[in-house]
């Protein structure tokens, strides 16, 4: 009797033990197959001279990193990156973060239609938005250049002129995302209890003083994420009409790290260099996330921790 | 912070499938047949929908209604004609192949240097001796050229053929004071654009700017200069900065419009720009959404010279193995090149048709062209077609992308053309060595 009891109790303890990793096993092959496995791939192609057509791949060291570190177009892109990045957190998180806090606590109606009306172009298709925004925004005569015309004023050919094509696809990046993370913001502050701000209110504490000592420090771990998504999606988003209206140019003024990496490998199949480019890029932000991690991370308000 | 690294490595999965499919077993390549004992092949296209998509069914269920050996699956392949290559590329990796596929004509060479093909000659002169004239009964010998690669090989047959055409906005030329009938040379032309400027304020002339250089090409091949002279760049000649030097002027003085390619021609439908520098591809657009007296004429020549026009587009070749996918093949191609076939494909793409025979038949595309008088300025045309210059090697499409940076350098006044010409040749010689 005794044995069968304990070996039951063996098979259930070693089910308990397996079931886990049993349980992970789908989102680990998952993982393994669709992003650990392409990142070492990407590695070890960032050492060879390939065309991502050829049978053979030649073996060149490093080359492909002093290349890229050499070329100026890198820097150029790099920097372009950067401006794409402060650009994005301006729109799609500083804006966002205070539009969330003036519906949720100081307009008093219709919060439900800006809830949906922002978040509306969250549903269309960046392609279409991109393709939309061409007309739109056609400085010879698209709409907005034709009301202008009324006013007397010219619209620049944004489409070829460095620092306004990133303004521009900036802009037509944020219509997509801005709802998005508005919606996260909105949802993160409205869950700040009513009692505190109340009581702040009572005392005729300021509005924005409410905002920077209550409510973002009591939204911070979503205040977070929204600051990292939009730094990390929003030059993914980015990309579409970076792709649909200029590849990349004119002469890659409006090309960030992400499309550069793209155009290399797959318009002009230097799979080498795009790799290297990549990597790079990703030894950058690895670099960002441990400064994060860090200095940020610490400092965040999680309800539930 | 992980989703960034999840985009990178979706776009270097793609990279990583192309190369794992290198691993697989060859398949035997038997000839395919259905249940009815047709041959079954493949015919590879890039026509989405709204690009000639539906023609190339229509074409494909006719074929396979009235042929008894034959059963032709149509294929799309996304991305036009860079995609197809790498799908092939897939494809090949595999050990099978599609019977017909399209090919653009900067892949030529690569196309020829890369993948197992039969030129169509070597099939009709296996099996169909009574097509042994076909190709030069129908088909211009410049047309036929252009499907030529540099070891002299006839690699396919031109299909899908289009030319640049200068489009007139002909109520702004007369608003200017201008004969309606447009320049008829590029030193006309830039008076004209000039004028309009002048005149009333609107853009003269918008030449196309996609990622390539094709009307880039036809502007200065036609004054004489060469893309491509024995394997080396020379497009820097005399003859080149003069016609680029037409171009960069226009741009600086605001008469012509430098600018992306569908926001150019949008400003041409929408009545800003006078004249529209573009692909005969881009007629039912054009025909369709202006709302003033629109026309078109032959590109323009320079001075005393003679015009030479780069072709678009793409030709068939034949990629099946084994003798019944091949005899398949060439039977699935002749139906394209009837005369009959290639008017509904000239109708449903706005291609020009490659062969001789169908612009005044009957049963070709004599009323077409009496309704849409702007297609006859690309017909008229074809005898100065000359092929589309791809730079060679590994470092050809580099070299291309060049010339596209020179050109957003150039038109926006940060390097002169002299510069910008001489600087990019001698980049581009250096990369190709």
């Amino acid at each position: 009797m005794t044995t069968t009891i304990l070996s039951i109790k063996n098979k259930e303890g070693r089910i308990q033990k397996i079931a886990p990793y049993a349980l992970l096993l789908p989102s680990l092959i998952v993982l393994g197959f669709f992003m650990f496995w392409p990142f070492l791939y990407t590695i070890y192609l960032s050492f060879f001279d390939w065309n991502m057509v050829s049978t053979t791949k030649e073996f060149v060291g490093f080359e492909n990193y002093i290349d890229v570190l050499k070329d100026p177009v890198t820097w150029k892109v790099m920097g372009n990156t950067m401006l794409y990045i402060v650009l994005l957190l301006a729109v799609n998180f500083v804006v966002p973060y205070i539009f969330a806090y003036v519906v949720e606590f100081v307009l008093q109606r219709m919060k439900g239609f800006y809830k949906s009306a922002f978040f509306l172009p969250a549903f269309i298709s960046l392609v279409v938005g991109s393709i939309l925004f061409t007309w739109i925004l056609n400085p010879v005569s698209g709409p907005v250049a034709i009301i202008a015309g009324w006013f007397n004023i010219t619209i620049p050919i944004w489409s070829k002129l460095d620092g306004w094509v990133i303004v521009v696809i900036t802009l037509i990046t944020s219509w997509k995302i801005w709802g998005y993370h508005f919606i996260l913001l909105f949802a993160s502050i409205s869950g700040i209890s009513k009692e505190v701000i109340e009581a702040a209110r009572l005392d005729n504490i300021p509005l924005w003083r409410i905002f920077f000592r209550i409510v973002v420090p009591m939204s911070s771990s979503t205040g977070i994420y929204v600051f990292i998504i939009t730094i990390v999606q929003g030059l993914q988003f980015a990309f579409t009409p970076i792709k649909v209206i200029t590849q990349g140019g004119p002469n890659y003024a409006s090309s960030n790290v992400i499309y550069q990496a793209f155009h290399e490998a797959f318009v002009l199949y230097r799979t080498g260099h795009s790799a290297a480019l990549s990597t790079i890029t990703m030894i950058i932000f690895i670099f960002l996330l441990i400064v994060e991690f860090k200095f940020v991370e610490r400092r965040i308000y999680y309800e539930n921790k | 912070m992980k989703k960034v690294y999840s985009l990178m490595f979706l776009l270097l999965l793609v990279t990583g499938l192309a190369a794992c499919t290198g691993e697989k077993e060859e398949s035997s390549s038997e000839a395919a047949t259905n249940s009815e004992g047709k041959t079954v092949i493949e015919y590879w296209h890039v026509n989405a929908e709204t690009q000639g998509g539906k023609t190339v069914e229509e074409l494909v269920s006719s074929f396979n209604e009235q042929s008894e050996t034959v059963e032709v699956v149509a294929k799309y392949n996304p991305d036009m004609y860079k995609g197809l290559m790498q799908n092939l590329q897939a494809e090949a990796a595999a050990g099978t192949s599609p019977a017909v596929v399209q090919v653009g004509w900067a892949f030529l060479d690569y196309f020829s240097n890369t993948f197992e093909y039969t030129e169509p000659q070597t099939i009709i002169d296996q099996h169909f001796p009574d097509d042994k004239t076909f190709l030069t009964d129908n088909f211009l010998p410049n047309i036929l050229d252009l499907a030529v690669n540099n070891e002299g090989k006839q690699v396919g047959i031109p299909y899908s053929l289009s030319t640049p055409v200068l489009y007139l906005n002909k109520d702004l030329l007369r608003e200017a004071g201008l004969d309606e009938n447009g320049p008829k040379t590029w030193e006309e032309l830039k008076t004209f654009a000039e004028a309009v400027k002048e005149k009333t304020g609107k853009y003269g002339l918008y030449i196309q700017e996609p990622a390539d250089n094709w009307a880039t090409q036809a502007l200065l091949e036609s004054n004489g200069a060469q893309m491509i002279t024995n394997g080396k760049a020379t497009f820097a000649s005399e003859e080149g900065i003069q016609a680029y030097s037409l171009w960069a002027d226009l741009v600086a003085s605001k008469s012509a419009l430098h600018i992306g390619w569908d926001q150019g021609v949008q400003s041409f439908i929408d009545g800003n720009v006078a004249m529209l520098y573009t692909t005969i591809a881009q007629r039912s657009n054009v025909q369709n959404n202006a709302k003033f007296d629109v026309a078109t004429v032959k590109s323009p020549a320079w001075e005393g010279k003679q015009v030479k026009l780069p072709a678009g587009g793409a030709m068939l070749a034949i990629t099946a193995k084994g003798e019944e996918q091949q005899k398949a093949a060439w039977e699935f191609m002749k139906y394209l090149y009837s005369v009959e076939s290639i008017a509904k494909w000239t109708e449903g793409t706005g291609y020009v048709p490659p062969r001789e025979g169908v612009a005044d038949a009957e049963n070709g595309l004599k009323q077409f062209l009496e309704e849409n008088e702007m297609m006859q300025a690309a017909i008229d045309q074809m005898d100065v077609v000359v092929p589309w210059t791809s730079f060679p090697g590994d470092a050809g499409l580099q070299a291309e992308q060049m010339l596209i940076d020179m050109r957003d350098q150039v038109l926006s006044g940060s390097i002169t053309v002299e510069e910008g010409l001489k600087q990019t040749q001698e980049q581009i010689n250096s990369l190709l060595q």
